[in-house]
This record gives C-alpha cells, structure tokens and sequence, in this order.
C-alpha cells in the first residue's frame, strides 16, 4: 500500500501528508506550514492533557502510593518500611489462599456458564421466531441496572434458610429446606446464581451486539452447503462471536476476580470463608483491620493475577481469526 | 474497524497493552485508588493531641452519630443552646455500620471531612486511638478527668487505659440480659428465675423444645455479621474473661473460652438453637415468629423487643443471665459507646462541652433514656424515677433496676485492643465450625489463637 493511495479523501496519514500533497499546485509558501505543523503535533497533547493530569492525580499517583504503602506496616501509628514483608506474609496467609481458591472456583465454574448461557440467550433474543424481542432483551439487561446491595439483599431475603421464599416454595412441593447462605457449597452455588441473574443479560447484550454483525449471506451459504441448524451455530455464529466473546470473557474475569458487593452483601465471606473473596479480604484488611499496607499487597498480587489471567486469555482467545 | 475484519493478529504490543489496561483496570475497579488516596496521609492523624482548641462557648460543630442515638442527641440541641447560645450544633444521622467505614476514611486521611464530635463503639475504640494516634483529640486538657468517678465500673479505663490520656467519654452502658417469653416457659412448666446455670438452663430449653416447639435461643451460624459472637462474648465476660487480657496478649483458646464454646455446641447439638442466618433481619423474623423463647441480648434490646412486638406486652420478662459456673457472676457490661472529639476538630473546646452537656448531666441522659431506651453509663442519671418504674412491656418487672443492679456489681475491664475486629472474625468462623460441622470447641479455638498470634504478632496465653 503506497502512501498516495490513502489521500484521495485528502486526509492521508499525518506523516505522509507532505508527499501526498500533489505536484502540479503552486507551491506554498514554507515559511506558514512549519508553524502550522508544529500547533498541528501540540494541539492533541492540549486537548487530552486535562484528561492526563487527572488520570495522573487520581490514578498513577494513587497507584504509585498504594506500591510503596505495601512495603509498609503500621506500627504504633506510624508507617514503618518492611520491605516485601507485607508478600512474605501473603504467601503464608492461609486466608488469602482460601480467597484466592474461592475466587478461582467462581471464575472456573460460574464463567463459563454465565457466558453459555448469555450466548443462548442472545441467538435466542436475535431470533426472528420470538415475539415482543424488545421486551425480552430489557428483561434481560434490568438486573444489570438493579443496585448492587438492593439485590443482595434480596438475595438473601429469598435464600435465607428458615424464612427464605425459595425455601417456603421447595416446602410447597414436599422438598426439604436448602441451606443456601449456611452451608460452604451451597453458600458457593447461591453466589454463583445471584451473579448470573446479574449478568448474564448484560453480556448477552454485548453478544447480541455483535451477533447482529454477522452477515446472512454466511447463514444463506451455509444452508446452501447443507448446513442444519446446530452446523450454522457451530461454523458461522460462534467464530463471528469470538471477538465478543474474547471482551465478555476477560470482563467477566477481571469482574471475578474483583468480586466483593455481592459475597460481603449475601453471606459476609462466609459460612467460615466459604466465599470470601480476594476483595472482600482486601477490604477487611483495610478498612475493618486498618492494616493498609498489608491490604496493598493485596491489592498487588491481584494486580498482577488480572494482567496475568488477561494476557493468557488473549493469547488463547485472541489471537485466532 | 476490528483486527479480525482486517485480518491482522493483534501483535506482542497489543496483548502487553492489554494487559496493562487490565491491570489499570484490577486497580481502579477495586478502588485502591482511594484507598492508597485515603492513607497517603494516614499516621498524622490531624492536629489534635492537645485537645484545647477554640473557644468553649463558641463555634459551630457537628456530631456523626446513627439512628436512635442521633434522633436523641438532636433533641437535646435546643436545651443545650440555651446554656450555649453561640454554638450551632448539627447532628447527623450516619447509620450502623457505616458510620464505622466514614469514620476510618476520615482518619486515614489525616481527620480530613471528620465531624467534630464522633460517636464510637467499644469495639473501635481502642483501634482507632492506636492506628491513628492523635486522630481523636485527648479530651484530658479539656477537663475531662473530673468525671472519672461518675461512670459504671471498669468504664473509665476503656476510656482512658493509662490513667492520663482521655479518648472519649462514655454513653451508654449496657450490660448482658436474658429476655424471654415468660409465657412459653410457663407452659412448659419450667420456673425461669430458678435458673442458676447455664447447663440447668439447657435442661429447662429441652423440656421448653418437648413442650412448646419453640429453640431455646437463635445464633446466627453462618456468622453473616460480626453479631453472630455476641452470644459467646457475653459467656466469656460472664466469666470475667475475653479475647485478649488486659496486657493484650491472646486468651481467645482460655479454658473460659472453651467452656462457653462447649455449652454452644451442647445447646446446639440438643437442637435448641435456631438458625439466624443472615443476622438482623433474620433475627427480627424469629423475634416476631417467637421461634425462640430467649433472647440473650444487652440492656438495649429491650426497646427493640417493644418495638417489634407491641402486641406481646406481658408475655415476656427479663432477668439477668445465668451464670456460666455455680455460684459465678450474673453481670457483665459487655459493650459501650462513647463520644469522641476529632483531633482535627477546630472546635474542639465547643465540641466538648456539647460532649460533657450530654453525657455527664442526668438530665440529658434521662430524656435519651425516656426517648429511645439507651441505658446510660452515667450513675447518677439512675436516681431518677425513670428508671424505677414497672414496665407494663415486661409484666410489671422494674426492668432498669435490673440494669442498674449489673452496672454497679464488679465488672472486670474489658481489653478490646487494636486487634478485636481481627479476633472477631477468628471467633465467628471458630464458632460456625463447631455450629455447622460440628467440630470440637478446643480445637478449633487453639487454631484461631494461633492464627490471631501470627496475624497480629501478639503473644498467645494458654
């Protein structure tokens, strides 16, 4: 691809722009382009700076703090340097292990149903078959918009135990009461349902979206090759999905892995940390036992678990077209 | 126009900015932001260790309280402004537990956006004084000390542990209580006031169980709130024993410790404890259910119980717990709150005579007593007829000279430290273990001792 061939609409690429200008016009003068050229190279930096000098005070800054506060620890009121203390301790925390497990046992098993399921419901929600599509698709996307906590709670209000509506209803039909938020595997499961009805819809949207890009014409061919249904889905519908697929994957993993409103709201971390997850650790640590440095660290091994579970996922998901 | 479309494979680059947007992202999602924003100027602890700024009579305050506490500190403005015309008070309404989570924020942030005056629990008390020091203002200088004597036993050292220094001053004061349905204990033919022990009492539960169907007393097994302990915190105290002892070193695996476990699993592997799980709410359905005959809870649960269930006024009464062991004691103060003055306050001499008008004239304490029941530590607010009255609620017994008796008999200090919220935590999953999985009381709190011992560096008595 040459450079010219990019300049019919006249807007080449800035560094070729000079020898795309074309030939026969007179030649302007040198003298005004120079400084044009050169509020041409400022002005971007000018109009993204204040979004930088914000994002340098409200997120590097706090970045950069929240580094050196891990090789810190509080003693006596003062903030004393330890080194990687705050890590040596992570490594031989039992709880933050029991955190981590937890956390890996929600993205192993939740994640992926989560997201087959949100894949049915969009070829599902996409269908020409289904009547009133517009009223399905926000029925699905509502729970994303429901606060956080007030879902929680009613979470909890329908799982408890004793007086839990579900649990009323299993009486109805002679089935004996669940322990939902009481038991470790169950309190597991009852978190794992409260976070797929809150987004499953939402990335079924996501799903939708791009589902809704794919053209008939790959439908059309299939079904002329002979194609069933299940066929279609397999080689056209899924391969167009994997760039969807690819962002809700590594959304819902570092959504994961930061998991906190909904086990501190249902169940606390428990039934004996049955659910407590890396965020909801961090947060105690910080704001219950006011131990910022050890919370930091934290924060750092999830850091760098995020950028590591990202880069495998693009590597795996990514990288085929 | 996407990789795919143009056939490109997203390079080494790509998936290196990928990563290092994630990991932006695992940052900022968290909101560590903040909290590295928050503690960047924690250790300082504002301005405060004097405690004698501004002028006494002058200023403009506010107080950081909750719900009932708060409606009743507003109430006492106008009177007060009629002593202190030129300070304007104003009271808000936080919210239990927030106000624990803004109060934290504040100091780690150097007492930036702190109210003048803080309302605080025992249980945060000692962690805020030592994690921040100078964040709450010494309220000694102030004039405090002259109240030394004029609080319930063993109060004034939660307050003040060496003697010189003045955190806070003390509200309320409330001790262990055993509130039950009179009426269910008589149908199962069981004489509550006899109840000596608390093994007797779980013979009188099973018999309660066989007669009436109703769980001798709920406990939240799960532990969904930090409330779930709050049962076998009141049998250590009634034992004159807790967490840590007064050095601060860890007693939590203490044969007291292992004998109010032991009687949790007995009264729970008998199938006398109902299941509170989810905490508050939980417990507010049982209460009006009557699923459970006792609620062993502290002086100012009884105002909860009037409220919830008005139209069971002469089914229950109240009498102090029984003891852990024959012949020991029926009476523990088993929490506080206080009032605070922030170190970063600028009104620290004005915010302390709204503290000192509110906690230590009777008067003040008798209309948050008439208002909303919260039992003053005060001892001298106790001679008024309030307080000697029969309670219809609770079949004519006085129930506040009750309260009053456990106030004055001898209540050992309780030592929470820096460390309780961490011991808690330990406790309620020790304690959801011996519940749910039914798992041997001395083990499992050997384990928490020793993990709380390698958590918090502190050493562990056995």
């Amino acid at each position: 691809m040459t450079p010219g061939a990019t300049t019919t609409d006249g807007r080449g690429g800035g560094g070729s722009r000079a020898a795309a200008t074309p030939a026969p016009s007179p030649a302007p003068a040198p003298a005004p382009a120079r400084p044009r050229r050169r509020a041409g190279r400022s002005a971007p930096y000018l109009f993204v700076l204040p979004a930088l000098l914000l994002f340098a005070a409200f997120k590097l800054y706090p970045i950069a703090w929240s580094f050196l506060l891990g090789l810190h620890r509080t003693v006596g009121g003062t903030e004393t340097f330890v080194g990687a203390d705050n890590y040596v301790r992570l490594a031989d925390d039992p709880l933050f292990w029991t955190a981590l497990r937890n956390t890996g046992v929600i993205l192993a098993v939740q994640v992926p149903l989560m997201l087959a399921l949100a894949t049915g419901l969009a070829v599902a929600l996409d269908s020409t078959l289904l009547r009133g599509r517009p009223v399905f698709r926000l029925g699905f996307f509502l729970p994303m918009v429901t606060g956080l906590v007030a879902y929680g709670i009613v979470f909890s209000v329908l799982l408890n135990e004793e007086y839990g509506l579900v649990n009323w209803l299993f009486g109805l039909v002679g089935v004996d009461p669940v322990p939902w938020l009481t038991e470790g595997m169950w309190a597991r499961i009852s978190l794992g349902l409260a976070l797929t009805w809150h987004y499953t819809g939402y990335n079924a949207v996501i799903l939708l979206a791009r589902l809704q890009t794919i053209p008939a014409e790959l439908y059309d061919a299939a079904a002329v090759d002979g194609a069933g249904a299940l066929n279609a889905f397999r080689h056209v519908t899924l391969p167009g999905l994997r760039p969807a697929l690819l962002l809700t994957t590594v959304l819902s993993t570092i959504g994961t892995l930061q998991l906190f409103d909904e086990p501190y709201v249902l169940t606390g971390g428990g039934p004996d940390n049955a659910t407590l997850t890396i965020g909801v650790y961090l947060y105690r640590n910080a704001f219950t036992y006011f131990d910022f440095g050890y919370a930091s660290a934290i924060a750092y091994a999830l850091t760098v678990l995020v950028g590591v579970l990202g880069l495998i996922q693009f590597r795996l998901l990514g990288e085929k077209s | 126009m996407t990789d795919q479309q143009s056939g490109r494979q997203p390079g080494r680059r790509q998936v290196l900015r990928g990563g290092g947007a994630l990991a932006a992202a695992g940052l900022g999602g968290l909101g560590l932001t903040g909290l590295a924003t928050l503690t960047g100027c924690s250790g300082s602890g504002g301005t405060g260790a004097g405690g004698s700024a501004g002028d006494p009579r002058k200023g403009r305050i506010t107080v950081w309280s909750w719900q009932g506490p708060a409606t009743e500190l507003k109430a006492l403005i106008p009177e007060f402004n009629k002593t202190y015309p030129d300070i304007q008070v104003t009271v808000e309404d936080i919210g239990n537990p927030a106000i624990w989570d803004k109060i934290t924020a504040g100091l780690a942030a150097g007492g930036q956006g702190l109210a003048d005056v803080l309302h605080i629990g025992v249980d945060y008390l000692p962690g805020y004084v030592e994690r921040f020091p100078g964040g709450l203002a010494d309220l000694a200088p102030l004039g405090a000390t002259a109240h030394k004597d004029a609080f319930a036993a063993g109060l004034w050292q939660t307050v003040s542990p060496d003697g010189k220094r003045v955190n806070a001053l003390p509200w309320e004061a409330n001790s262990a209580g055993f509130y039950y349905r009179a009426d269910l204990f008589e149908k199962a033919g069981v004489d509550v006031g006899a109840l000596q022990t608390w093994d007797e009492t779980i013979e009188a539960g099973k018999q309660l169980k066989a007669r009436t169907g109703a769980h001798l007393l709920g406990i939240d097994k799960p532990a969904s709130q930090p409330d779930a302990a709050n049962f076998f915190q009141m049998l250590l105290q009634l034992q004159g024993a807790f967490y840590f002892d007064l050095e601060g070193r860890i007693t939590l695996d203490s044969p007291e410790a292992v004998r109010a476990m032991t009687l949790i699993k007995t009264m729970n592997d008998a199938g006398l404890v109902s299941n509170l799980a989810g905490g508050w709410n939980a417990l507010m359905s049982s209460l009006k259910r009557g699923t459970a005959a006792v609620l062993p809870w502290p002086t100012w649960f009884g105002g909860i119980i009037e409220e919830q269930v008005p139209g069971e006024a002469g089914k229950w009464k109240v009498r102090l717990p029984p003891a852990v062991r024959r012949g020991g004691p029926t009476a523990a103060t088993v929490n506080s709150t206080h009032l605070a003055v922030a170190g970063s306050s600028k009104h620290q001499a004005a915010a302390w005579s709204f503290v000192e008008f509110a906690l230590t004239r009777p008067a003040s304490q008798v209309r948050i007593y008439r208002g909303k029941g919260i039992a003053p530590a005060l001892l001298k607010a106790y001679d008024d007829s309030v307080f000697h009255e029969p309670s219809a609620f609770f079949s004519g017994q006085r129930k506040g000279e009750i309260f009053l008796d456990a106030l004055k008999a001898p209540s050992p200090a309780v030592n929470y430290t820096a460390d309780y919220a961490r011991a808690l935590k330990l406790v309620t999953d020790a304690q959801s273990k011996v519940l749910l999985k039914g798992a041997d009381p001395a083990k499992v709190l050997a384990e928490a001792a020793s993990e709380l011992a390698r958590q918090t560096g502190r050493k562990n008595v056995r």
